[in-house]
C-alpha cells in the first residue's frame, strides 16, 4: 500500500478501536457462557437460525478485500471489475445445496476433514489438511496483516498496535464464546457493514450522478466502460473458481453447514450469496466517481476512503474506518474458529487423544485459538510485506480441491484414487503454469487437470460407496 | 462498444437498493427466529 496521510486522527481512531473492542469481547463472554461442552463450543449447539446463518455467511466473505480491493478493481478494471468480484458470490450459491446435503449426511460431523478422512481415508485426508492448513493460515496472517496496514492507513494507528489490538480482540471473543460469538457478531458486523455501504452510496450519488460520472469515464478512462476488456473478463474465471474452491473445501463454511439447525444451512447460504453479491459493486463504484469529484487518487488501494472522506467529510472517515474493522473482525474471527476446530477435531481428537471428552476438546479449542493467534501475530510482526501474493499462490491448491469434494458428496463411484490424484495432479499442473505462464492461470488449470482425473477414476470405477459411513457417531 | 450510462445507473442503484434491502431483510427474518426462541 502506498503512504498516503491519514483520514482519521489517532486519538479518534483509538477511541473507536477501544468502543468497539469492548462490544465485541464482552458479547462474546456473555454468549460463551452457555458453551458446555466441544459441540456447544465448535458448532454453536447446531442450532443456528436463518437469520444469523444467513448474515454470517454474508458477513465472513466481507473481508477487508471486498470493501478495500473492490473501489480498486473498479478504478483499474472498470465495471467489469466490479461484476468480477461479485461472481466470488457464486461460491456461497452453489455451496447451498452441498451444505444442506452435507448436514443430512453428516448429522455428527465437525469439520470438513471429517468428510475426507470418512470418505477417502487418511492418505487423502492428510493431503487435504496439508493443503486447507496451508491455506488458512496464510488467509489468516493476510487478514491480520491488513488490519495493521489499513488501520494504520485510515487513523495513523502504528501497523504494530492496530494488528495486535484487532487480533487480540478477534481471538479473546472467540476463544470465550467460540462459533456462537461469531456468528452473534457477524450478524452485527453485517448489518453495520451493509447500512455504511448503503450511506456512503446515497452521499456520493447525491454530489455526483451517474449520467455525469459516465460522461467523465467516457471522456478521461473510457478502457473502464469497454465491454470487451480482456484483463477483466479474465479476472472473472479466476474470481469465480478461486470463490468456488474457497468455500468448497474451507473448515469456515463447513462448520457453519453442520452449525445450522436442519433445514436452515441451504436457505442461509444462498440468501448470504444473495446478500453478498452487490456488495463489491455498491463499494466499488465509489471509485469510478473519483474522476467526476475531482478526487486526487495518489495510491489506487486507497481510492474508497479518499471519496468518502471527500464526499462526507470526518463522518465519513469515522465510517470508512468502523466498515474496514467489522470487515477484518467478521473475517478473523471465523477463520481463528475454524481452524481451531480443524486442529483440536483432526489432529488432536483423531490422531493424538481419541478418548478425550467433550469438556477437554472445549479448553483444547480454546488453548489452539490462543495459539493460532501467537502465530499469526509473531508472523506478523515484522511486517513482511503483502501476502496478496502467496494468496494467490494456495489458487492451484484451492482449485484441485472442488472436484474430490463435489462428486465426493453425490457420486457413489467417486474413488479415493480419484481424489488424492485429483488433488496432487492439480495442484502441480496448476503451480507449474502459475509459475511459468501467469497466477490468473493457476487455478483454472488445477481445477481442470483434477476434474479430469476425478471423474475418468469414477467412470471406470466398480466401487460405490456406502454414504452411511459418514454418519460417524461422535 | 461500452457500457452505456443506463446500465451503469442500473447497477449501481440496483446494488445500493439491494444493499438496503439485505440490511431490512436481515432484521425482519430476526424477529421471527426471537418470537419463536430459535435464535440459535
Amino acid at each position: 500500500m502506498t503512504k498516503t496521510q491519514a483520514l482519521l486522527d489517532p486519538t479518534l481512531g483509538w477511541v473507536l478501536l477501544a468502543a468497539f473492542s469492548v462490544l465485541w469481547v464482552g458479547l462474546g463472554i456473555y454468549w460463551g457462557r452457555r458453551n458446555k461442552n466441544f459441540e456447544d463450543h465448535a458448532l454453536a449447539g447446531r442450532n443456528i437460525g436463518l437469520a444469523l446463518g444467513s448474515a454470517t455467511a454474508a458477513a465472513t466473505w466481507i473481508t477487508s478485500n471486498t470493501t478495500m480491493l473492490a473501489p480498486q478493481f473498479a478504478l483499474q478494471l472498470g465495471i467489469w471489475g466490479m461484476l468480477a468480484y461479485s461472481t466470488a458470490s457464486f461460491g456461497l450459491l452453489l455451496f447451498a445445496p452441498m451444505a444442506g446435503r452435507i448436514r443430512s449426511l453428516m448429522p455428527n460431523g465437525y469439520t470438513s476433514g471429517d468428510f475426507f478422512r470418512l470418505r477417502y481415508g487418511r492418505v487423502a485426508w492428510g493431503i487435504f489438511l496439508v493443503f486447507t492448513l496451508f491455506y488458512s493460515l496464510t488467509w489468516l496472517v493476510s487478514m491480520a496483516m491488513a488490519g495493521g496496514i489499513l488501520l494504520n492507513a485510515l487513523s495513523g494507528i502504528s501497523y504494530a498496535w492496530g494488528m495486535s489490538v484487532i487480533l487480540g480482540v478477534c481471538v479473546l471473543y472467540t476463544m470465550r464464546g467460540g462459533l456462537a460469538a461469531v456468528i452473534g457478531t457477524d450478524f452485527i458486523q453485517s448489518m453495520i457493514i451493509l447500512a455504511g455501504i448503503v450511506i456512503v452510496g446515497i452521499a456520493v450519488l447525491s454530489q455526483v450522478p451517474v449520467a455525469e460520472i459516465h460522461a467523465n469515464l467516457t471522456a478521461e478512462r473510457p478502457a473502464l466502460l469497454d465491454v470487451l476488456f480482456p484483463a477483466a473478463i479474465m479476472a472473472i474465471f479466476n474470481n469465480l473458481l478461486f470463490g468456488l474452491g474457497e468455500v468448497f473445501h474451507n473448515n469456515v463454511w463447513w462448520s457453519r453447514a453442520f452449525a445450522f439447525r436442519k433445514g436452515v444451512a441451504g436457505k442461509a447460504f444462498a440468501l448470504g450469496g444473495l446478500i453478498w453479491f452487490p456488495v463489491p459493486i455498491a463499494a466499488g463504484f465509489i471509485a469510478l466517481a473519483s474522476g467526476a469529484l475531482n478526487v486526487p487518487v495518489p495510491a489506487s488501494d486507497m481510492v474508497g476512503p479518499l471519496v468518502v472522506a471527500t464526499v462526507l467529510g470526518k463522518a465519513g472517515a469515522i465510517g470508512i474506518f468502523v466498515i474496514v474493522f467489522c470487515s477484518l473482525a467478521s473475517s478473523i474471527d471465523s477463520l481463528l474458529a475454524a481452524t481451531s476446530d480443524l486442529l483440536t477435531e483432526d489432529v488432536y481428537r483423531r490422531m493424538i487423544k481419541p478418548a478425550a471428552t467433550p469438556d477437554r476438546l472445549k479448553t483444547v479449542a480454546q488453548w489452539v485459538t490462543l495459539g493460532l493467534g501467537v502465530f499469526t501475530w509473531a508472523v506478523c510482526l515484522p511486517r513482511i510485506g503483502t501476502l496478496a501474493t502467496v494468496l494467490f499462490f494456495a489458487g492451484p491448491l484451492v482449485g484441485a480441491m472442488i472436484w474430490p469434494i463435489v462428486t465426493g458428496l453425490y457420486w457413489r463411484s467417486a474413488t479415493t484414487t480419484g481424489a488424492i490424484g485429483g488433488m496432487l495432479l492439480g495442484a502441480a499442473a496448476g503451480l507449474a503454469c502459475y509459475f511459468l505462464i501467469g497466477w490468473y492461470t493457476g487455478a483454472l488449470v488445477a481445477t481442470a487437470v483434477s476434474m479430469v482425473w476425478v471423474v475418468a477414476c469414477a467412470r471406470f470405477s466398480a466401487a460405490r460407496f456406502d454414504w452411511a459411513k459418514l454418519k460417524e457417531s461422535s | 462498444m461500452t457500457f452505456s450510462a443506463g446500465f451503469l445507473e442500473v447497477l449501481v442503484y440496483g446494488s445500493i437498493a439491494w444493499c438496503a434491502i439485505s440490511v431490512i431483510g436481515l432484521g425482519v427474518t430476526l424477529v421471527p427466529d426471537i418470537a419463536r426462541g430459535e435464535t440459535w
